[in-house]
This record gives structure tokens, C-alpha cells and sequence, in this order.
């Protein structure tokens, strides 16, 4: 039973990591070439899972609706960067904080106009909606096992691009030294405009996988933006593999920590005390981890900065 | 008597140098007047939350505008003033000036404590940080189950002592004398060597350094400062609204006082006071503008509120206080020219 139940949740915890890591990609690029602190990357997972909630409703087609709200959200990312982020590079920090948090009510009213405020639910299709035995006698949803896979893939798809491609080499190059790398006749603003519109997409599929798990409302990319803040900052800025890695670690440590920690700290300390403190320091986990992290490696776990 | 001389020339000087800042403050003091001959009570409410935000703004100034540091997790602060309230209460004290001073020492200690952690780093760094460390400390309270969790608490106004905080006026009397007493120790301290020193860490940090002075130990102080004052308005702001939830502390509040400070303009005493005006205002008439003319989306007015969020970025350049020198003639802060980086 107990094992059961542990593979069950690391397993949720590896969905949650890969999906972190979708949306951590390109914003780990973003912060790490233009330096530009971009919030408004919560928006595009929002943009992918209403336009995969909203196709797949007027097609009556589930996997339509994923396949034709990819292409959306990179529209979404390259117009964005086009109309004003391009505008925001030379900008401090705090300019851009404000600009983007500005992208973030704008986007959420939107959709709240567009959608209503209510939270949209999609079904899943019977073909998703299954259970599949893992190990002998642990089942476990079909669909979120798709997410794992698909997440994974992802992963794999943009190490190979960034470790094996030219274009991955000039990125690697920017993230190191972005003044250098337009000295070589690299164009890098294209290559950021390249780099924006393929986050803000993985972070819209991000969107579109999340939606039939959770709930599809105005405002739903923001704790995931904020974990991914945390993901890079383990993983340092500019670093892909990094943000992989710890993508994976904040989503076991943050699942696996709310189902175990209370009944962990009520080995320690009695009973009444677990319950109470169990759940407030379980949602504090990966704060700590980050602050951890940052006392003994202040610039994450693999800067990409040289 | 010449110590006191003195301490009046002091202000006099600081005054005069700060006119648009008093003058502020004080047509916060003579408004009531106003709001009772025009019988306009209710916006005694929007300026009392007026001075509350346009308080902790001002603290947040302190290290954001003087000293270069962009704290994106200064909600926090506001929280656990205001919590400090709630939990004293909850313990059956009800003193006023007690809960005022249980919340400087916690919000000093956080302050510490996080200011200690985060400063060690810097850029996006830092920012990121900060606001870990605030939804460290929103979740910490969502959690809280004893202390109403995710819904709150309900909590009463503070006792202090002759003052009837259930009088709307003395209420809003005492949150003023608070904005008057932050003004006066904020100009204070800017125009003082410490403030100096703050301001010459954010231009040039290695230069400081090898005068021989420790910039992070000013950093420090000032990131305490500006904790203990957001914590002084989170104590008032939950007295003000019989309330308190995880929600005071939610990561939008620290961008708006961002927005305040940057709407008003960065490192000048009077802009977090003249930001926090235009945004409260712009929420207050905005809904009633886009009311009178679709009202069928009167509430969607952040829709207009985001890109005007935008344009300030793009085309106001040392925001309103910026606007206001320009059109005086006379010169700007050298400081939010500069930028900065």
C-alpha cells in the first residue's frame, strides 16, 4: 500500500516537474540572453489551454484542439515580442516588471471578457480517460502518464536542439555572453524573437496538457510562473539543462513533501502539532530548497553564464 | 534650546526642499473638511487607503528608488504587520499601541533575515527572490489554519487608549500622523550621510567599497527600514479593514506598490504619496468611466488599466513628480535620470 502510494505521487511529481520545465525553457532563455524579466509568461499557459479548451469544444475534437492551439500560442509569443517586448530590452528590471505585470492584467481581463470568469472543465476522450497498471496492481491515469511522456519528449527534443544545432549553438552563445555573440554577426534579435515564440509554445502546451487536470480560469499560469521563477533560479539563469533538473526536483519535493510531511513530522513531534505545522511547511518546501540553494550557490546550480 | 534650534532648522531646510511632499500631506490633514462640508464620506475611506498604500510605498522606496534594490516581495511585510494584529488579537490583546509594537519586531526581523539572504545576491537575482520569500511567507499563512487559513480573520479595531479608532475620523487621524511621522523620518534619513551613502551604493558599488565602507551592511539597514515601515502600514491597513487574509500579501500587491512608485516617480519622497493617489484614483474611476460608456464591462476595467500600465513604462520617463519639475522649470532628481542600473 505504502509503496503504491509512493510511486503514485512521485510519479504526479515527475508530471508536475515536466511541466515545469515546459514553461521554465524559455523563460530561463528569456532571462538569461535579454536579461529582461518577462511575468508575463503565466499568460501564454493561459493562452494554450483556453485555445486547446476552446478548439477542442468548437471541433468536438480533443487532439484538434491541441494541435491547432500550438500554433496559436507561438503566433501569441512572436507578436508579443514583435509589439512590445522588443521595445522593453534596453529597460531596467523594474520598468520591465511593470510593463509585463500591466501584459498580465491585460491578458487576464481578456480572457475573463472572451470566456467569462468561470473556470472551464474539458473532457477528457475515452481514449485518454483509462487507467494503466505501472507496476503490478498500481494503476495509474492514462492521461497524466501522456503528460509525463509528452513533457519528457519535449525535453529531449530542445536539449538536442540547443546541445546539437547550429541555432542551439548561437543560443548557448547568446546565454553565455549575449555582446560577444552579436560581435561574431550573429543576429541575435531574431534569434530572441525565435527564442520568445517557442517559450511563450512550450509554455502554451504546458497550458494545453494542464487543462484537463486542472482548472482552465483567468489567472491560472501565475503559480505556475512563480514556480518556474523559483526552477530557474535553482537552476540558473540561462541554463536549459539546469532548469530541467531542478524542474524535476521542485515538482518531487513540492508533491512528494505535502502528501509525506505531516505524516513525517508526527514521528518527530505529536500529533496535534504535525497536522498543524505539517501543511505549512510542506508549501514552504521549495522556497526553503531555493533559499538553500542560493546560500551555498548564489547564482543556481548550473550558471550558464561564463 | 539650540539643540532644538537646530532640530527646527533642520526640518525648515528639509521642508523646503520637499515642498511638494508636505504639501500633500498636509491637504491630506485639511480633506476631512472637505469630504464633511461636501458630504462625500466615503472617499474619507479612499484617501485613508490612499495614505496606507502611498506609507508603504514610501518604504519600499527607500531601498527600490534610493537604493537601487528591486524588492518584488514587500507584500510581505504589509502581511505580517497586519498579521501581527490578528494573532495578538487572537491571544486576547486588544492594545493598539501594542500590536504596533509587535509588528515592528517581527516585520524588523524578517526583514533581517530575508534582506540577509537576498542581498547576497543582485539583478534578476534579487528580484526573484524577494518574491520567493513573500509567497514563502503567503503560503505559510494560507496554511495556517489556526489563524483562519485561507479565509482569514475578522479582527477588531486596536485599542489606543483615549483614541476611538471606531470614530471614522480619529481613524483617520491616526493612520495620517503615521504617513506625517514616515514622511518625517523618511526625510530624514534620506538627506542624512546614511541616505547619501544609499544613494552613492546604487550608482557605483565598488566605489563605495573601496572607500572602505560595507555596502551591504547600509543595504541591510535600509532593507530593514523600509520592512518595519511597510509593517507599520499593514498594522494600520488591518485596522482600517477589520480584517486580514493571506490576500493582503498576495504577489500583485507588491507589484502595485511597484506601479505607485514608479507612477509617482523613483527615489523623491513625494512620488510614492502622488503615485498611490493616481492609482487609487484610476481604480476608483475607471470602473465609472467604462460604466458610462459599456456597461456591460464596467467591471473589466483592468483591461484598460493594464496598457495604460504600459505606456508609463514607455513613454513617462521619471513619472508624475518628473512631469511635475519639468513643467516647474525647475531641475529634476539627478537620481531617476540616471536609472538605476
Amino acid at each position: 500500500m505504502t509503496l503504491t502510494l509512493i510511486l503514485e505521487q512521485a510519479f504526479n511529481g515527475l508530471q508536475a516537474g515536466v511541466t515545469l520545465f515546459l514553461v521554465a525553457a524559455g523563460l530561463t532563455l528569456i532571462l538569461g540572453i535579454m536579461d529582461v524579466v518577462f511575468l508575463a509568461h503565466g499568460a501564454q499557459v493561459m493562452i494554450g489551454a483556453y485555445a486547446a479548451a476552446a478548439i477542442a469544444a468548437a471541433t468536438g475534437n480533443f487532439y484538434i484542439g491541441l494541435l491547432l492551439a500550438v500554433p496559436v500560442t507561438f503566433a501569441s509569443g512572436y507578436l508579443l515580442e514583435f509589439l512590445l517586448i522588443r521595445h522593453l530590452y534596453r529597460r531596467d528590471h523594474m520598468e520591465q516588471v511593470l510593463a509585463t505585470f500591466g501584459l498580465i492584467l491585460f491578458f487576464n481581463e481578456l480572457i475573463r471578457i472572451g470566456f467569462g470568469p468561470a473556470a472551464l472543465y474539458s473532457d477528457l476522450p475515452p481514449s485518454l480517460s483509462g487507467f494503466v497498471e505501472i507496476l503490478p496492481g498500481t494503476p495509474y491515469p492514462v492521461y497524466r502518464l501522456g503528460v509525463i511522456l509528452v513533457g519528457l519528449a519535449c525535453a529531449i527534443a530542445i536539449h538536442m536542439f540547443v546541445s546539437r544545432t547550429r541555432i542551439g549553438a548561437m543560443v548557448r552563445a547568446g546565454a553565455n555572453n549575449p555582446a560577444m555573440t552579436a560581435a561574431l554577426g550573429i543576429n541575435i534579435k531574431l534569434l530572441l524573437r525565435f527564442i520568445f515564440a517557442a517559450g511563450a509554445c512550450f509554455a502554451g502546451v504546458a497550458g494545453m496538457m494542464l487543462g484537463p487536470i486542472t482548472a482552465v480560469q483567468p489567472g491560472m499560469g501565475e503559480p505556475l510562473l512563480i514556480l518556474s521563477l523559483v526552477v530557474i533560479i535553482i537552476g540558473g539563469i540561462g541554463s536549459v539543462r539546469g532548469a530541467f533538473i531542478a524542474a524535476i526536483i521542485v515538482g518531487l519535493v513540492d508533491t512528494l513533501g505535502r502528501v509525506f510531511l505531516p505524516a513525517m513530522l508526527r514521528l518527530v513531534v505529536d500529533q496535534a502539532t504535525a497536522d498543524g505545522a505539517g501543511p505549512a511547511v510542506a508549501s514552504m518546501l521549495v522556497y526553503i530548497l531555493m533559499a538553500v540553494v542560493l546560500i551555498f550557490r548564489p547564482t543556481g546550480l548550473f550558471p550558464a553564464k561564463g | 534650546m539650540s539643540a532644538i534650534r537646530d532640530f527646527i532648522g533642520l526640518v525648515g531646510d528639509g521642508v523646503k526642499a520637499n515642498q511638494t511632499l508636505w504639501l500633500l500631506v498636509f491637504g491630506f490633514a485639511l480633506f476631512p473638511i472637505f469630504t464633511h462640508f461636501a458630504d462625500l464620506p466615503f472617499w474619507n475611506d479612499v484617501a485613508m487607503r490612499i495614505m496606507l498604500l502611498g506609507m508603504a510605498a514610501m518604504g519600499l522606496n527607500l531601498v527600490l528608488g534610493y537604493g537601487g534594490m528591486v524588492s518584488f516581495g514587500h507584500a510581505a511585510f504589509i502581511g505580517i504587520g497586519a498579521y501581527c494584529v490578528g494573532i495578538s488579537q487572537f491571544y486576547g490583546i486588544s492594545n493598539g499601541w501594542a500590536h504596533l509594537g509587535f509588528s515592528i519586531v517581527p516585520c524588523g526581523l524578517a526583514g533581517l533575515v530575508i534582506g540577509y539572504l537576498a542581498l547576497r545576491t543582485s539583478g534578476i537575482y534579487f528580484i526573484m527572490i524577494t518574491l520567493a520569500f513573500a509567497q514563502m511567507l503567503f503560503f505559510l499563512f494560507v496554511s495556517l489554519e489556526a489563524y483562519g487559513g485561507d479565509d482569514g480573520m475578522s479582527i477588531d479595531r486596536g485599542e489606543f487608549g483615549f483614541i476611538d479608532l471606531y470614530d471614522p475620523l480619529r481613524l483617520y487621524f491616526l493612520i495620517w500622523c503615521a504617513l506625517a511621522l514616515v514622511s518625517l523620518a523618511l526625510m530624514f534619513i534620506v538627506r542624512s550621510r546614511f541616505g547619501v551613502t544609499l544613494r552613492a551604493i546604487k550608482s557605483n558599488e565598488s566605489r563605495i567599497e573601496a572607500m572602505g565602507l560595507s555596502p551591504l551592511r547600509f543595504k541591510m539597514v535600509g532593507y530593514v527600514i523600509s520592512a518595519v515601515i511597510c509593517g507599520i502600514a499593514g498594522t494600520l491597513f488591518a485596522s482600517w479593514q477589520e480584517y486580514v487574509s493571506p490576500d493582503i500579501m498576495h504577489w500583485t500587491r507588491s507589484g502595485e506598490l511597484m506601479i505607485i512608485i514608479i507612477l509617482g516617480g523613483l527615489a523623491t519622497l513625494a512620488g510614492p504619496l502622488l503615485g498611490a493617489i493616481v492609482f487609487l484614483l484610476l481604480e476608483e474611476s475607471l470602473p465609472m468611466l467604462l460604466g458610462a460608456v459599456a456597461p456591460a464591462y464596467a467591471e473589466n476595467w483592468m483591461i484598460i488599466f493594464g496598457p495604460l500600465l504600459i505606456m508609463v513604462v514607455l513613454f513617462g520617463r521619471g513619472g508624475l513628480t518628473g512631469i511635475i519639475d519639468r513643467l516647474s522649470g525647475t531641475r529634476g532628481n539627478a537620481d531617476h535620470k540616471a536609472g538605476p542600473r
